[in-house]
């Protein structure tokens, strides 16, 4: 037996592409390492998911559920608890070796859509030093174990980096009773949603510091109190600000990062931006056969965005077939920091693609260029563009019949009279 | 003018205030200084090996009070023991002296002041097993690696912990700076170390494909190798728990009373315990029991190190270990004059090189170790990390592992070292105390070392007791102990057949080092089970990896509740304030 389509990971992203994949009318497997599906929607007891998909403000259980139910009633194959523990690649597809509770074993494919989502960067990634007592937690952990144990990790805290999950914490634990002193972020603007910095933030009086960080925590045992410094312009603490903060915890909203190292063990080249797989506009990336679809391919702000890219990537590899590729590079030109997807492939459809960037900084009365070669073919004016952000954009690319040898570029430049300036 | 003068002379000029005297056989600095390098290098300028036991530094620090930190248990527990042997320390020397104990009839018993055994320096280092080609023959140093280093091939499979023996290798940048190697070659002769040489860039690159591009050549030691230091640290902890010992944790010494030359009776938090024999193997505060026991011949003076652990996808750059040779200096195209040449080889191969230089570490769990430096500080526990010094290895060690980037750091960690100014083991019998035995000094290559001097204490300690009473083997001593198992690294078919037995080796917590939930209750049900996260972390690795434990530590705490039996309100990262939960939702609301 041989599947055309196994979906790896059970959130957002693999519902969506495991039950566009059979209803594609591929036979399709869908992993999930843990217990229930939903991933990390499980624990977003928070609204404001499907207002794209469904037009409603739903949880993220309540999102994923429309899912799930619709996965119970399909074709898909499911096994939870499982875990993947190497994939290798054959002649006509790839064995995907997992455990679970009963047994180890092995499966084949035609096609895998690497679903894995993301995961959150920690103390140590962002140099955090002094001792090493517990209270220290990043946003995720410290959701999961407050919504889905009901325990608090934190009476009084201080939460470092103002990411949408660190917001959503800053609300959540204030909800429960806890003490937040201040969400201090290293970068003078915020990384989260502006509808999140005030729903989380100012309707609760939390105050929000830019361009700080925090440089050291103390504590033997539990965390007693942390240092916090002010930065310069390029993000590097200044001598002489030092405050420090009593406090019982530490939260991080500091990034994600996509988990991706079932790609790399296939050496699926990875975007150094995005730190997903570089793919083309059918979500399939350099390694024929293998798609990624949701936060394993970039970190997306909506889930809508995930299921929307998601739907893409299972109906394409429902439909896959080993043909030749022409790829041609879309690249980030100045001020974006990064284009998805990264490549287009003239041998498939080119009428509808769907394009993610993102702005490298903010900026006002800007216009998105793309050109090909010395012809720019599209402009599109935005009164701000934001890097927590993410624009999206349709784009007819077979008008411009397309070359292998050229390349697309997308960049931002600021409205004026004169054409293109630069800072 | 005698060598005594010619001392107090020296150290009068550092700081005149300081005050010098022979007493006892060693050499006594009191008063106060305004700077810790003041009182290190009055320490250093005391050392005459030849003439002293040893150096006693009281010199104060200004400002500075040593803060102990102190088990938070305050209760009986051991009150009124009598055990034949009380070990002091939980560290690699005084497990590894418990369990050579235990191949005799006694009562042992071993205290720990952590929440673990491998509590300090034991678990804070990067795990090389050393070759020790650098040694003076007349060094305990040399002893005991010598001597430890033999015996990890046979320990590794009696216990059951990993160890590899890939060799290390020493880097040279340039043609002249094989003198050193020439020099260190013939000492590995003097040492009766086997299989050293010297390897061309070629030869090296077929060791270390991923060798600098830097490297003219190298001194290769074959008998270097690797061990997971607080692996080997708890099973030999584990092995002497089954043969009889009793390792009793967050227990700290906190006085002793002494009579005519004997320790009398040892108070600690849980009690007060009169035994036969001490072991003092009680790391940075070795000199602090000594005193205790009116023993005192040395000064350990705090030497902190810090390591940084880089991602097991980066974990294939190295095989060995590569440390750039102390006389190779990088980016300098000048050549260096010949007096300068013969300056540096000097220093590299003087006591004052106390250290074997920042290195290039492979792990046995396949990740990659930068690190440690070398840092004089006053407070012998201070563990903390700073940016100065994470920031200094890896710009230096990223020039030795040229495919680095500091992207791929996934933590880092501070050690003391424990270190006598004569920069050497104090391994003896007790001098002024009838029933003490030293185990002091023991820094790098302490890991290595420790089997070998816990077999020595042990013969000691059973000499020692049967002077009154008769000692006979332990005809139960099981030499063999065996470790929890590693899924991960099993094949498919061996994978599934434990399954089978088992369905939790089934069920994924850790999912970056593919940690199973039997795992982690195997390592709860071994002789020495410790249900703290940071324990478990160790035995099975859960949340070792690139996050951190940010997706499995609430189930680690969710399975240490349940296999315990109680809240997870009641679960701690380590010692016993080190909540990691703090009540319920809605609490504070009621």
């Amino acid at each position: 037996m041989i599947y055309d389509v196994t979906v790896i990971g059970g959130g957002p992203a693999g519902l969506a592409a495991a039950l566009q994949a059979d209803k594609e009318g591929a036979k399709v497997l869908l992993i999930e390492r843990e217990q229930r599906l939903g991933g990390i929607l499980k624990q977003c007891i928070h609204d404001g998911f499907g207002l794209v998909t469904f037009g409603e403000r739903l949880s993220g259980p309540e999102y994923c559920e429309r899912f799930i139910d619709q996965i119970l009633d399909s074709g898909v194959e499911r096994k939870l608890l499982t875990f993947v523990t190497k994939i290798v690649k054959t002649d006509n597809g790839f064995l995907i070796y997992y455990v679970n509770r009963s047994g180890a074993s092995h499966i084949r494919t035609k096609t895998i859509v690497l679903a894995t989502g993301c995961r959150e960067r920690t103390a140590k990634q962002v140099f955090i030093h002094g001792t090493r007592p517990s209270g220290i937690f990043t946003a995720g952990t410290a959701q999961h174990y407050v919504n889905l144990m009901g325990k608090m990790p934190a009476r009084r805290c201080v939460i470092l980096g103002s990411g949408d999950i660190g917001l959503i914490m800053a609300r959540r634990l204030t909800l429960e009773g806890a003490e937040v002193l201040g969400v201090y972020e290293i970068k003078p603007t915020p990384s989260g949603l502006t509808r999140n910095i005030q729903q989380c933030l100012r309707d609760f009086d939390i105050p929000l510091y830019l361009s700080h960080t925090v440089t050291r925590v103390f504590g033997d045992e539990r965390l007693t109190a942390v240092e916090v410094m002010k930065v310069d312009q390029h993000m590097q603490p200044i001598p002489g600000t030092e405050e420090i903060i009593e406090c019982d915890s530490l939260i991080l909203s500091v990034g994600l990062i996509p988990e991706n190292e079932l790609a790399e063990s296939l050496h699926v080249p990875i975007d150094r931006k995005t730190k997903g797989p570089v793919c083309d506009q059918q979500y399939m990336t350099e390694t024929e056969g293998v798609y990624c679809a949701g936060n394993a391919l970039h970190v997306n702000d909506l889930v809508d965005y995930v299921t929307e890219n998601a739907l893409a990537a299972g109906k394409n590899s429902a439909h896959y077939e080993k043909k030749e590729r022409v790829r041609i590079p879309v690249e980030a030109g100045s001020d974006i920091s990064y284009v998805v997807p990264e490549r287009l492939d003239l041998k498939e459809p080119l009428e509808h693609v769907t394009v993610y960037f993102r702005a490298a900084k903010e900026m006002k009365n800007v216009n998105l260029m793309i050109r090909i070669g010395d012809n720019v073919i599209f402009k599109k004016r935005y009164s701000v563009v934001r890097p927590p952000e993410m624009e999206r954009l349709n784009i007819d690319f077979s008008e411009f019949s397309l070359q292998k040898n050229q390349k697309v570029e997308f960049f931002l430049e600021k409205e004026s009279s004169e054409g293109r300036e630069h800072e | 003018m005698s060598s005594f003068a010619r001392k107090v002379k020296k150290i009068k000029e550092l700081s005149p205030s300081i005050q010098v005297s022979e007493e006892k056989g060693c050499i006594v600095l009191r008063g106060e200084a305004d700077s810790w390098d003041t009182i290190v290098k009055a320490g250093r300028l005391a050392v005459d090996r030849k003439k002293y036991y040893g150096v006693i530094n009281d010199i104060r620090l200004k400002g500075f009070t040593q803060k102990v930190k102190l088990p938070a248990e305050q209760d009986s527990l051991y009150d009124g023991a009598k055990p034949d042997v009380l070990i002091i320390g939980g560290g690699l020397t005084g497990c590894a002296a418990a369990r050579e104990l235990s191949r005799y009839n006694l009562d042992i018993m071993l205290v720990e002041k952590g929440a673990d055994v491998a509590a300090g320096q034991s678990s804070r280092n990067g795990g090389a097993v050393h070759v020790g080609i650098n040694y003076s023959p007349s060094s305990q140093k040399n002893y005991y690696n010598h001597r430890g280093n033999a015996m990890y091939t046979k320990l590794s499979k009696e216990l059951d912990f990993p160890f590899e023996r890939t060799g290390h290798l020493m880097l040279i940048g340039a043609a002249w700076e094989k003198i050193l190697i020439q020099i260190l070659l013939l000492n590995a002769r003097r040492l009766n170390i086997r299989g050293a040489r010297y390897l061309t860039r070629q030869e090296l690159l077929k060791v270390e494909p991923y060798a600098p591009s830097w490297a003219y050549g190298a001194l290769y030691m074959p008998t270097g190798g690797f061990t997971s230091p607080y692996k080997v640290n708890v099973a030999l902890a584990e092995n002497a728990v089954t043969n009889g010992v009793k390792i009793c944790l967050n227990t700290a010494v906190t006085g002793m009373e002494t009579k005519g030359g004997k320790i009398q009776a040892v108070k600690t938090n849980r009690g007060t315990i009169y035994p036969k024999i001490v072991i003092n193997a009680s790391g940075v505060y070795a000199d602090v029991i000594a005193d205790m026991a009116g023993d005192r011949t040395f000064t350990i003076h705090p030497r902190k190190g810090t390591d940084i652990i880089l991602d097991k996808k980066v974990g294939k750059y190295i095989r060995t270990t590569e440390v750039k040779s102390p006389i190779t200096v990088l980016g300098n195209g000048k050549k260096l004059h010949s007096s300068e040449r013969v300056k540096m080889i000097k220093f590299a191969l003087s006591h004052e090189n106390t250290s074997k230089g920042i290195a290039v570490i492979h792990t046995v769990d396949k990740n990659m170790i930068l690190g440690p430096d070398v840092q004089e500080i006053p407070d012998r526990e201070d563990t903390t990390t700073d940016r100065e010094s994470t920031n200094r290895i890896l710009t230096e060690q990223m020039k030795v592992a040229e495919k680095v980037s500091p992207a791929d750091v996934i933590a880092y960690f501070a050690g003391v070292r424990s270190p006598t100014y004569e920069e050497d083991f104090q391994v003896r019998k007790g001098i002024f105390c009838k029933n003490i035995l030293e185990a002091a000094g023991i820094q790098s290559p302490g890991a290595t070392a420790a089997p070998a001097i816990g077999r020595q204490l042990a013969i000691w300690t059973v000499k020692y007791l049967r002077e009154t009473q008769k000692v006979e083997k332990n005809p139960n001593f099981n030499p063999i102990r065996k470790g929890t198992p590693h899924l991960s690294e099993m094949s498919e078919e061996e994978r599934n057949e434990l399954i089978k037995k088992n369905p939790d080796y089934g069920e994924i917590v850790c999912r970056c080092e593919e940690v199973s939930k039997g795992e982690i209750l195997d390592v709860l049900n071994s002789p020495l089970p410790v249900y703290t996260l940071d324990a478990v972390k160790r035995r099975c690795r859960p949340g070792m990896g690139r996050c951190q434990g940010g997706f499995c530590s609430p189930l680690v705490v969710q399975i240490l509740a349940e296999a315990r039996g109680c809240s997870v309100d009641e679960i701690k990262k380590s010692g016993k304030n080190s909540d990691i939960l703090l009540g319920s939702t809605k609490e504070a609301l009621k």
